[in-house]
């Protein structure tokens, strides 16, 4: 029996197979889908396939942008200030805006909510 | 120190950072850390947990993974912050809310009540994401081809097929396929044997799953190569 994981590593994320890995669980996926909106009902089976890969793209970009932010300080430690600073500067990241800035400032300490 | 006890609120909090990532815990769970339920190495309030309350953890990809992508990205030498990487795990499941959100609009304005792949691609599309959409598509046509194959392996001899990927045995048929509940199968007709347990089996009805789902694996083997609806997105 040979490379008995392909199929099952593409469906429980594990890192095999043809498709490209699956680096991010298909069930945490969902259920982050599913609480994004009272509203949604029924996610295709596929969906989270495609969101697995899109989360590794989008984390990939995030990350090198934050690391462009990170060199430029001369420093090698990339922080949260660079990940605030590449959202804020990249128009596709104005989702983010809130979140980083949430983040930014005393992070361990939790904020009253409003 | 208070926990975040609903879905709106945990934005406001970070999460411990103790190592094994876990927080809050149900109520009602198995947890004999403490009374409180609290699975921490920070110092706990004496506020109990509301029973309903959902684990921070699974608001967010589990950290190792996010971190795990992140290292291939950056070079060898390269550090990362704690606040950083949770920070990142934060944007990553705003980003999955915010496509899914733009995504289920459409499928509320088309009147459909499944999302699809090809809603959320049409999603990233509209809110900026252009350069991933082709990529995806590759990845999703390249996903469907294996679903293809592992369908029709259950029908013929494993030898016979040429597959380059290695699935040397029938043995892996075994329908557990993925999670409890979770379909996938997407555009296919008869993927599933019929006799697989259906619970929650999600399909969206007018889409490209026509045939009425489930059987026939057998029957529809051969003809579910052609291109996907969707690449007319791209």
């Amino acid at each position: 029996m040979r490379q008995a994981g392909t199929y099952s590593g593409i469906v429980w994320g594990g890192i095999s197979g043809k498709t490209g890995p699956h680096l991010l669980p298909l069930a945490r996926i969902k259920k982050i889908m599913k609480k994004s909106s009272e509203e949604v009902k029924m996610i295709s089976g596929e969906s989270p396939i495609v969101f697995s890969k899109a989360c590794e793209l989008f984390i990939k970009e995030l990350t090198q942008r934050s690391w462009m932010v990170t060199i430029k300080g001369k420093t090698r430690t990339l922080s949260t200030e660079d990940v605030a600073s590449a959202v804020l500067a990249t128009d596709l990241f104005d989702f983010l805006v809130n979140l980083v800035s949430e983040s930014a400032p005393a992070p361990l300490h939790p904020k009253p909510p409003n | 120190m208070e926990r975040g006890g609903t879905a709106g609120f945990n934005r406001f909090y970070k999460h411990a950072k103790s190592s094994s990532g876990l927080s809050i815990v149900h109520g009602g769970s198995s947890n004999s850390n403490n009374s409180n339920g609290f699975i921490n190495n920070t110092a706990n309030s004496n506020t109990m947990p509301p029973p309903c309350t959902v684990r921070e953890q699974d608001q967010y990809m589990p950290i190792a993974n996010v971190i795990r992508i992140m290292r291939r990205i950056l070079p060898t030498h390269a550090k990362i912050s704690d606040d950083a990487k949770e920070t990142i795990q934060e944007c990553v499941s705003e980003y999955i809310s915010f496509i899914t959100g733009e995504a289920n609009e459409r499928c509320q304005r088309e009147q459909r009540k499944t999302i699809t792949a090809e809603d959320v691609l049409w999603a990233m599309g509209k809110l900026g994401f252009d350069d991933y959409v082709e990529p995806l598509t590759v990845f999703l046509n390249r996903y469907r081809e294996n679903e293809n194959e592992r369908t029709s392996l259950r029908a013929e001899p494993v030898l016979k097929r040429g597959i380059d990927y290695g699935i040397g045995s029938p043995i892996m048929m075994a329908p557990p396929y993925g999670q409890p509940g979770f379909h996938v199968g997407g555009h296919h007709q008869g993927i599933f044997d019929g006799a697989t347990a259906m619970g929650g089996y999600f399909r969206d009805g007018p889409g490209g799953g026509a045939g009425g789902g489930s059987s026939s694996s057998q029957a529809s083997l051969t003809n579910n190569f052609d291109p996907d609806p969707f690449v007319q997105y791209k």
